[in-house]
């Protein structure tokens, strides 16, 4: 994290056109020419754009637009589709994430991801929290205690199962479960949380406990969360991309994206014209 | 709800034909109930005591003959087909009935069952002193206890039926000792007798044998000779004392009539007419925990089926060892970890043909494969000292549960496929997610959650196994096998010994024996054996499969 932090693009830059980003903020991730094929359909085209680290950045857009493609190709999740092919760089750390050589389960460590709908695994919630370190080879109770603790207190969840680790996670509710499933994810301490679309399958209550969520983590992590609800990228989130047909149409800070967009089809989107 | 408001008047069509479904589940459950009480009726009536009747019988010649014994059945008969049989009989519509009697004492008269005219019985009645003997050999003995011998001496007794159960007790004990004797302990003297001479062939092939090896050898070999000589002094004095005493019986209605029977031959021996009902169920179980526990007798026909019970269960157990693991593993690869494609499409629709193959096919196999191939070739190389005789290289418990293995491959290997794509996606993204590699995902995560799906898969495999018969024949059971496959000798489970096996058994009580008659209830209740012993393994894994399925519940969701 801290190289991260100090990182100021050094790869040449040969669109700089959507970078978006103010002079010397740091970058958790550049994407470069990244272009994606599902077979011969072209999901993503020419994709640019520089992830702040440590602030929120929500990609918007509507259904089909690639933006969940995108994110998934930050932690080579596209991996697991046979057909899917892709060009250009995703530059995390001062490595292009997208070569062969790297070892995907090392990246996927240092990316953390939450999905749409809650995944946890049906063991304990304990075991659910320390799935992650164990994979590590961590083995020592007390470390593994001490953990799973600071990720449940990070997730806010702790107080309301630190009595019930022992059960099934499957028996808490939706909200629960999907902060359960941050909680798993901070666990192994990432540097980036990739949301996907975290709350569309939350009551507005939890909703809002994982927005609050969201906000305590930009503290210590990058966060990039695709989202369908206009409002929720507007409240958590501090940048925003606006993707259309696997384009990146605009992006920039999140008020003048909202208030004063630069393109017509952004004001469009956001007006509620289409999408 | 709305939706199920109007269902009636839109469905009303369709539910005019749900009389054929619930006849077709009607239609399978009758059969399924009448094949469970067929077998449980005949099969558990065998050991329930049934009376001892005396038939006073006139045939058309006017003669008149005594008949003891049990009526097996009644059968009507049509006049027709005895042809001139039954000339002088009158019947009613054509039709005459007649009775199957049996009346043991095949060592008399030659022949234990009847049959009788009803119209010929000329009186009938069950005196209560009537007794029937359970014996060794010959089958069942009636007739009436008058009185007892021991050395050839009529021995002086007021009640002689109490006398005879208590010597019938001493004789038992005797037996059991007898038995334990050759069994056990001449049979493991055997054992580590055949060991040290393959152990003494071994050294001298591989030219190892120095005169200390060989004097150590020739040691050990006297020391074995001279107990089993010790055993076998005691087992002659046994023997002498287990002739000593006789019974007399009476089988017609005067003395010259009466038979001496040695009582070391007599198993078991009761009153049936005398019984009241709580007497009459002791013996029924008693004589039902003697047919699960005790060994087979007269060529099969007589005693119990425990080698059998042992061997089946000891067989699909060892199926299950072995046919899991490897079904598991070809699923993961052929869902997992192979390109999907042709190739895969291929094997697939092999796997599926697989199960189809009829498993007469797998016994040939397996013999042809298992038995002379690689059997042959492990006693070339492990157990050259053993040949010409062969110790893999002939059918075994070891060659027949991997006949089955094979056999049951293609069914766990679907179940595995199954409930691998039953897993949704987003569990194993979520394992990958945190950085799991694909093998540890699927060990920590995915095979748990497929456990009840696989489970599933052994438990059909496991009911296939237990029923199939036809291979097994081929590759290793046998009819009447010399030792259980598991005893107290080192290395206690042997692989390599042929077995015994109740649907094996079934076939040859029931088309291999010499005397159809009495050996169809044993037909009946050896298969009411099979069936409970296949439940037994089902509910067994049944009950691992539901206690999975509750510890990764909400799966669906």
């Amino acid at each position: 994290m801290t190289a991260q932090e100090q990182l100021v693009l050094s790869v040449p830059v040969k669109v700089p056109l959507h970078l978006g980003l103010p002079e010397g903020t740091p970058v958790a991730v550049s994407v470069r020419d990244l272009n994606l094929y599902y077979g011969e359909v072209q999901a993503l085209k020419d994709i640019c754009i520089d992830i702040a680290a440590k602030q929120v950045t929500a990609f918007i857009g509507p259904s089909g637009c690639g933006k969940s493609t995108l994110l998934r190709c930050f932690n080579r999740m596209n991996d697991l589709i046979p057909s899917c092919r892709t060009e250009g760089s995703i530059i995390l750390g001062e490595r292009d994430i997208q070569k062969k050589t790297i070892n995907v389960a090392e990246l996927r460590r240092q990316v953390g991801m939450v999905f749409q709908k809650p995944n946890p695994f049906p063991k304990t919630i304990y075991e659910n929290v320390a799935y992650g370190l164990r994979i590590q080879g961590i083995k020592r109770r007390r470390q593994l205690d001490e953990s799973v603790e600071w990720a449940l207190r990070g997730a806010a969840l702790w107080d309301e199962v630190k009595d019930r680790l022992t059960e099934s996670a499957l028996g808490l509710s939706g909200g629960q479960q999907q902060r359960l499933v941050i909680a798993r994810a901070i666990a192994v301490q990432p540097e980036i949380i990739l949301l996907d679309e975290p709350c569309s399958s939350l009551d507005p209550i939890s909703t809002l406990k994982v927005e609050e969520l969201i906000n305590d983590l930009k503290e210590r992590y990058s966060i990039v969360i695709v989202t369908h609800n206009m409002q929720q990228a507007a409240r958590v989130s501090d940048r925003t991309a606006f993707m259309y047909l696997g384009e990146m149409i605009e992006y920039g800070d999140t008020d003048q994206v909202f208030t004063n967009p630069g393109k017509k089809r952004t004001e469009d989107y956001i007006t509620g014209r289409y999408g | 709800m709305q939706r199920r408001k109007k269902a009636p008047a839109r469905t009303s069509g369709d539910t005019q034909w749900v009389w054929l479904n619930a006849a077709a589940v009607s239609a399978c459950i009758l059969l399924v109930l009448g094949l469970l009480l067929l077998i449980t009726v005949r099969g558990l009536g065998h050991f329930w005591p049934t009376r001892v009747h005396e038939f006073i019988v006139q045939d058309e010649q006017g003669n008149q003959s005594r008949l003891v014994g049990q009526i097996g059945e009644h059968e009507k008969v049509s006049a027709e087909r005895l042809g001139e049989q039954a000339e002088t009989l009158d019947g009613e519509n054509g039709f005459v009935t007649r009775v199957l009697v049996k009346s043991g004492n095949r060592d008399v008269t030659g022949q234990d069952f009847h049959w009788i005219f009803q119209e010929h019985i000329l009186r009938q009645r069950s005196p209560s002193s009537m007794a029937v003997l359970e014996r060794e050999e010959w089958g069942a003995f009636f007739g009436f206890v008058v009185g007892l011998k021991s050395n050839g001496v009529l021995l002086r007794s007021r009640d002689v039926w109490g006398d005879f159960q208590l010597l019938l007790n001493q004789a038992r004990q005797l037996r059991n000792e007898i038995d334990h004797l050759q069994k056990d302990e001449i049979g493991s003297i055997n054992y580590q007798m055949e060991r040290l001479r393959l152990k003494e062939r071994g050294v001298q092939l591989k030219g190892e044998a120095s005169p200390q090896i060989l004097v150590a050898i020739a040691q050990e070999r006297q020391q074995l000779q001279s107990s089993y000589q010790q055993l076998e002094t005691r087992l002659d004095a046994l023997n002498e004392s287990a002739r000593q005493n006789s019974v007399i019986m009476r089988i017609g209605t005067g003395e010259e009539s009466d038979i001496d029977l040695p009582l070391a031959g007599i198993i078991a021996a009761w009153q049936p007419n005398a019984m009241s009902v709580t007497a009459q169920l002791q013996h029924f179980f008693r004589q039902l925990w003697l047919f699960v526990s005790g060994d087979p007798r007269e060529a099969n026909t007589e005693g119990g089926i425990f080698p059998a019970i042992v061997g089946t269960m000891l067989m699909v157990l060892l199926m299950t060892v072995f046919v899991t693991p490897l079904g598991v593993v070809a699923g993961v690869y052929l869902k997992e970890y192979a390109r999907q494609g042709f190739l895969t499409r291929i094997i697939r629709i092999a796997v599926n043909n697989l199960a189809g193959v009829p498993s007469i096919v797998y016994g040939v196999f397996g013999l042809g494969f298992f038995v002379y191939t690689l059997g042959g070739s492990i006693d070339r190389l492990f157990f050259s000292a053993a040949l010409p005789s062969p110790t893999f290289g002939t059918g075994g418990l070891f060659w027949a549960s991997l006949t089955l293995a094979l056999l049951t491959l293609p069914t766990v290997i679907v179940a595995t496929e199954e409930g691998l794509s039953r897993i949704p996606r987003t569990i194993r993204e979520g394992s990958l997610a945190l950085g799991a590699t694909q093998w540890e995902t699927l060990w920590r995560t995915i095979l748990p959650m497929a456990s009840p799906g696989i489970m599933t898969g052994v438990i059909l495999a496991v009911a296939r196994a237990a029923g199939e018969v036809a291979p097994l024949m081929l590759v290793g059971v046998v009819k009447l096998a010399p030792a259980l496959p598991l005893d107290g000798d080192y290395p206690f489970i042997h692989l390599d010994r042929k077995f015994m096996h109740l649907g094996f058994h079934i076939y040859d009580v029931g088309f291999q024996s010499p005397n159809v008659e009495a050996a169809r209830p044993l037909v009946y209740a050896t298969a009411l054996l099979l069936v409970s012993v296949i439940l037994l393994l089902n509910i067994s894994a049944i009950g691992v499969r539901n206690r999975l399925r509750e510890k990764y519940r909400g799966l669906e969701t």
